[in-house]
């Protein structure tokens, strides 16, 4: 039962920081219908901004920093690239992305070099027991930011001026332009929302029980794929379930590998993806997608 | 006086007694006309050469990773190689230079840029990872090819002329338990949970641990990852539920801080062995530092800086503001095998490719004068060597200091193969 619990717990909070995520992926989605695959190297943006300037700035200016500094560059990604392919084939805009990633990619994993840097969270890898269960004070503090965010984010949503031009846009970009809602800016205030989104993560991310930043931190950010994939990739609310769904599934398939041995070894890699598969079969536009009508 | 500096000394009187007795000319005329293995005319003062020599310049080759997954290891062991380089000669004659080319770690590129190097190289230094070896290894073999891998897979050892520098990863880990069990870590019958890459490296790891088991009558959990797994939290979990004794790595210094960080986490106070891969300085500048230097324990065929003051000295002085890792020490010493192999070669006066071949498979009881364990031979499908060094972290430089020097664990003959 400990375990069981245990893996849960690590399932939800690992669950909250790809939530944060495929919220990222989901918004840039419904405000510039991209899907954009420059999160991972963005999130590595951030986590790599903080690792390098927590020691000359102390970590709490560090974090400010990083995470303007990744809102910056997915604003930059969006302003002269996306916004000057506008109507170009969704497909185009998707592969540009990955373009522009494998290039930012590059060069962090150049800056990175041998090192895996280490950021100082002033939490560092103490950790607390609920019951018999432990847990890194990182991930607890992280699923509370995540919280916190969320639900910042879905009052904003409903509530804001962005928010509600944004749901036009993404409701009938035609119909919103005409009523005046200027999508440009719509859709790059969306990329700079995702930036802080992933900036956020990132920080939690390479905190205990992970290592630092290194290179691999980025392949984090393409597990929340299949996290906004399940959940419909225009659903906010999908992003969120999809991503709490998919660190469960992950946590306790590589916790119980052993009893999940005849399926072969290193399930819990795979385990997210079928799980996106039996979803999408079921359900082929996500949990809480918007099912596309034809009418004939 | 250090190994290193006893090393140089030494190499340095073998090398001129190689000239004394065997002639070896200071002038090396191309013979032309690939292969002719073997023999040679040691004695009359002639040395035979074809490919990847000019004048008195030999060139051997790196495919290295400058920029990719392993960029930090692939940069160190550089570093190592050419400062090796830098301090020696082959037959007191040959100057070394390497073409050092950058794979980013892809096998595809490493046989583009092999291809382009191999009609200017005598041998090569240096191949990194075990997937670009493989794709290489026809190639290697039918241009009669040395190689040496940073690797320890007990597949490459299948490769003809590639030179695994050590045990392989199962006997490594199988010396890695005699240790635990030697220090009381390790009781016959205890659990042990093993976290293992996919891939050759792991599965022969793992081959290591299941060897011990059935041998000590130990129960292995294992729990198979990917290399982009950063987060070891349900594997820890799992083994804390099973109540593992000892936690087993063979994976990349990444999962090592994150299995360290769980188990600190889950209380779970436990010895962690690990092959040589798992331990990179970084290690001690993370949250899990005291906990690693309390519980980590690592196999490994080459020694730490600690017990290198002076080469120590010499690296910082030629590459200052790195971290010096094991690699560094490891690109040294494959310098040192592959000088050996070179000189004697030129001792039989065929530095052609079939010659240095040759000689290759004649070395046998390699010392590198402490930097890497003992070195057997060069066997098809036998661990090279039967020893391994165990290192823990420490406040030194390079991060780690030797905790036991090398030796040969109980299973390590069977489990290293050949008679």
């Amino acid at each position: 039962m400990t375990q069981f619990l245990s893996l849960l717990l690590n399932g939800i909070s690992l669950g909250a920081i790809y939530a944060l995520i495929a919220l990222g992926f989901v918004i840039i989605f419904k405000a510039s219908e991209v899907v954009s695959f420059t999160h991972g190297s963005l999130l590595l943006l951030g986590a790599y901004t903080i690792a390098r300037l927590s020691d000359t700035l102390g970590f709490f200016p560090a974090v400010l920093v990083g995470v303007l500094v990744t809102a910056v560059a997915a604003f930059l990604v969006e302003r002269f690239i996306i916004n000057r392919l506008r109507g170009a084939p969704v497909i185009s805009l998707a592969i540009v992305t990955i373009g522009v990633d494998i290039i930012l990619l590059t060069e962090l994993i150049r800056q990175i070099g041998p090192d895996i840097l280490n950021v100082p969270h002033p939490w560092g890898g103490d950790s607390v027991r609920i019951g018999g269960v432990g847990i890194s004070e990182n991930r607890l503090i992280a699923m509370g930011v995540a919280g916190v965010l969320i639900i910042a984010f879905f009052v904003a949503f409903k509530y804001s001026s962005w928010g509600v031009a944004m749901r036009a846009s993404a409701e009938d970009g035609e119909a919103a332009a005409l009523m005046g809602i200027r999508q440009g800016r719509v859709s790059a205030l969306a990329w700079v929302v995702a930036g802080v989104l992933a900036a956020v993560a990132a920080l939690f991310l390479v905190g205990a029980p992970t290592p630092g930043v290194s290179a691999a931190a980025y392949t984090v950010a393409l597990r929340a794929f299949p996290a906004a994939i399940l959940g419909g990739l225009d659903s906010t609310g999908g992003a969120l379930v999809g991503g709490l769904l998919i660190g469960i599934t992950e946590a306790l398939a590589a916790g119980y590998q052993e009893q999940l041995s005849f399926l072969g070894r290193g399930f819990g890699e795979v385990a997210p993806y079928v799980v996106m598969i039996i979803v999408l079969l079921v359900r082929p536009s996500g949990l809480f997608g918007t099912k596309e009508l034809t009418r004939v | 006086m250090t190994a290193g500096k006893r090393l140089r000394g030494a190499t340095v009187l073998a090398a001129a007694a190689v000239v004394a007795v065997s002639g070896c000319s200071t002038k090396a005329p191309e013979s032309g006309g690939g292969g002719g293995g073997g023999g040679g005319g040691g004695g009359e003062g002639e040395v035979t050469t074809d490919v990847g020599i000019e004048g008195t310049t030999i060139r051997l080759g790196v495919l290295t990773d400058l920029t990719g997954v392993f960029a930090a290891l692939g940069t160190d062991i550089t570093n190592g190689n050419t400062l090796y380089w830098q301090d020696n000669q082959v037959c007191d004659t040959y100057d070394v230079e390497l073409d050092v080319q950058d794979t980013n770690y892809v096998p595809q590129t490493g046989v583009q840029l092999y291809s382009g190097m191999e009609p200017n190289i005598l041998a090569m230094q240096q191949t990194i990872g075990s997937p670009i070896n493989t794709a290489l290894a026809p190639e290697y073999e039918s241009d009669s090819i040395v190689n040496f891998p940073s690797a320890w897979a007990r597949t490459l050892t299948e490769i003809p002329g590639t030179g695994v520098l050590g045990a392989t990863y199962d006997v490594e880990l199988a010396n890695g338990y005699q240790y635990l069990f030697d220090q009381g870590l390790l009781q016959d019958g205890d659990t042990v949970g093993h976290i293992y890459f996919e891939g050759e490296y792991g599965e022969n790891g793992l081959a290591g641990s299941e060897a011990v088991a059935e041998a000590r009558n130990l129960t292995v959990v294992p729990a198979q990852i990917k290399s982009a797994d950063q987060d070891m939290s349900a594997q820890i979990t799992q083994f804390a539920s099973e109540g593992v004794d000892a936690i087993v790595l063979t994976v990349a210094p990444a999962q090592t801080a994150s299995a360290a960080a769980v188990a600190q986490a889950q209380g779970l106070d436990v010895p962690i062995l690990g092959s040589n891969p798992v331990f990179a300085p970084g290690l001690l500048q993370g949250p899990s530092a005291q906990w690693l230097k309390d519980h980590l324990y690592v196999s490994s065929p080459i020694t730490s800086w600690d017990s290198q003051p002076e080469l120590l000295q010499e690296y910082q002085a030629a590459y200052p503001n790195t971290t010096p890792s094991l690699g560094a020490v490891f690109g040294y010493a494959m310098g040192d095998v592959m000088k050996q192999v070179l000189d004697s070669a030129c001792e039989e006066g065929d530095l052609t490719r079939e010659g240095v071949l040759a000689a290759f498979g004649e070395l046998s009881d390699v010392d590198t004068g402490g930097l890497l364990v003992p070195i057997n031979g060069f066997e098809t499908g036998v661990s090279p060597s039967t020893q391994s060094i165990i290192l823990r972290p420490a406040d030194v430089p390079g991060g780690a200091e030797v905790v036991q020097e090398a030796f040969e664990g109980e299973l390590a003959a069977d489990l290293a193969g050949g008679e």
